[in-house]
């Protein structure tokens, strides 16, 4: 099927009205395309007939003569001549006469020769000029089709280059995140693993003294914050205990003092293994503290 | 398959033989006028193939079946008639010196003699005419028909002219708009953007006239084979 825009094409053609490189890519396709090669041949020949449309005209009758002239290359001259008998005195003016028309010949036919000539070399000239310019215009085609094939094809690369690029962004940020994830479930299944416990005075004259211990099993290791406890004597400390029934006894949790206020806030690492803890208790030792609780319990979790 | 149209190529009815005294031209210049459509433009291939083996007969028959037309068309875009001549002569030439490259399979031999005519009449007339004067020198209003060779009675002359006749009664069943598009586009030597302007409408609406009516005239003068 052709469609209009093609039909469109195909009659300028057979107008030779096509240039530069719609007619370089017209005649591309025309080359490989049958059922247009057909309807171009139609149309060149329907437009041909326009000649007919010109006013009714004749060449001249000499026209003919002069080709056939021309395409023979010679002339026939001289053949039927007929001989006459020779008197000399009478004769010198026709000789003379026919010398000139002789003469008169020669020259004609050189000219109708060397116009031939001309001819012939105007129309190789002319052929060659159109080859030329149909070469030219072929290459110059050519030319803006690589060279625009060339752009869309570094264009296409720079595309996928920058794709790729994108994409391994992409992936470096998909890891990051996936990171960020696993860090925040870790985090979360580490909180949830967590023992906070309330420490609750056992002193008669300090019932607000009040702590908290938050104990994390994974890291071993937890904080104990605590408020409102008395200051002790200069050889005397506080001593932390965490209470594991793995053990017999509780097991240290180091020593501390509080400031004169009653504050304290320590991070805390027991000295043995916990495996679980049921209690945290606080006591007051001697200074430095003791391997096995001594003193009175001064606070005890729930 | 290869439309060509019944008049095409319309020489076959100029063949007069006269000044050959071949009897194959005579034979032709008898029958011309009843010649089936078909057999045209295969005959005048065979002129062309035997005119590549240098035969100056079959020169002569082309020349009687070829020239008026081609005549009249440089005539009409040159307006000189010795140049007109000139421009026929150096046609025939290049007929005679490349008849052996013509393939009919990619169009008639009177298609291709038009063209070669057509476009060295072109060549010509931008050669010695600014291109103002060519834009002006082409006015549609100068598309009438007025007859040139009315006082030629010859078999060749009134053959012609009724096939003329024919493509002009093809032609003037077109839009007139359509025609003048296609005079500008045949004879004018214009391109498509100076045709454009010289009829003052858009370069689209100039292409689908042509496109319209090229394709209505090929679909009227196959109609009459």
């Amino acid at each position: 099927m052709i469609d209009e825009r093609t039909e469109e094409f195909a009659a300028l053609h057979a107008f030779d009205l096509l240039e530069g490189a719609e007619k370089v890519a017209f005649e591309a396709r025309l080359a490989g395309d049958p059922k247009l090669q057909a309807l171009v041949r139609e149309l060149r020949e329907s437009a041909s007939a326009l000649a007919f449309s010109a006013p009714v005209a004749a060449p001249g009758s000499g026209l003919k003569a002069r080709l056939l002239e021309q395409i023979s290359g010679s002339s026939q001259a001289g053949s039927g001549a007929k001989l006459l008998p020779f008197r000399l005195p009478t004769l010198i003016p026709w000789a003379v006469a026919a010398s000139l028309a002789v003469l008169a010949a020669w020259l004609g036919q050189n000219l109708l020769a060397t116009r031939a000539d001309a001819d012939a070399l105007r129309l190789e000239s002319r052929l060659a000029q159109l080859a030329q310019r149909d070469a030219e215009n072929r290459l110059a085609a050519e030319r803006i089709i690589l060279g625009q094939e060339v752009r869309n094809s570094g264009q296409q690369l720079a595309d996928a280059r920058q794709q790729l690029a994108d994409t391994a962004n992409q992936i470096v940020a998909v890891n990051q995140h996936a990171a960020e994830i696993a860090q925040q479930l870790k985090t979360q299944a580490d909180l949830a693993q967590f023992k906070i416990a309330t420490l609750s005075s056992m002193l008669g004259n300090s019932p607000q003294a009040l702590a908290v211990a938050v104990w994390n099993p994974a890291r071993q290791e937890g904080l104990l914050t605590v408020e409102k406890l008395p200051a002790l004597a200069k050889d005397q400390d506080y001593q932390l205990w965490v209470v594991d029934p793995k053990y017999k006894d509780p097991v240290n949790g180091g020593v501390f003092s509080v400031d004169p206020d009653g504050v304290a806030r320590v991070q805390f690492k027991p000295d043995q293994p916990i495996t679980s803890v049921v209690k945290f208790a606080v006591t007051r030792e001697r200074k430095g503290g003791v391997a096995k609780a001594e003193g009175p319990f001064v606070l005890l979790s729930q | 398959m290869l439309v060509v149209p019944s008049f095409l190529p319309g020489p076959f009815a100029y063949a007069s033989g006269a000044g050959t005294g071949h009897p194959t031209a005579r034979r032709m210049t008898d029958s011309a006028a009843s010649e089936p459509p078909e057999d045209r433009s295969r005959i005048d291939g065979e002129l062309l193939r035997r005119i590549a083996r240098r035969d100056r007969t079959a020169f002569a028959e082309l020349y009687d079946r070829f020239s008026r037309p081609l005549y009249a068309t440089a005539l009409r875009i040159l307006n000189d008639a010795r140049e007109s001549e000139d421009i026929v002569q150096e046609v025939f030439l290049a007929l005679w010196e490349k008849a052996a490259v013509f393939e009919q399979e990619r169009g008639s031999a009177f298609s291709w003699a038009v063209t070669l005519t057509r476009n060295r009449a072109i060549d010509r007339i931008r050669q010695r005419k600014r291109r103002t004067e060519l834009l002006s020198a082409s006015s549609p209003a100068d598309l009438g028909y007025a007859d040139a060779g009315g006082g030629d009675d010859s078999a060749e002359a009134l053959v012609f002219k009724e096939k003329a006749g024919a493509v002009r009664a093809a032609v003037a069943g077109l839009p007139a708009e359509q025609q003048r598009a296609l005079q500008l586009a045949f004879f004018s030597g214009l391109t498509q953007q100076e045709i454009s302007e010289k009829l003052g409408e858009p370069l689209g609406t100039v292409k689908a006239r042509i496109r319209r009516g090229l394709l209505r005239l090929r679909e009227t003068l196959s109609r009459r084979t």
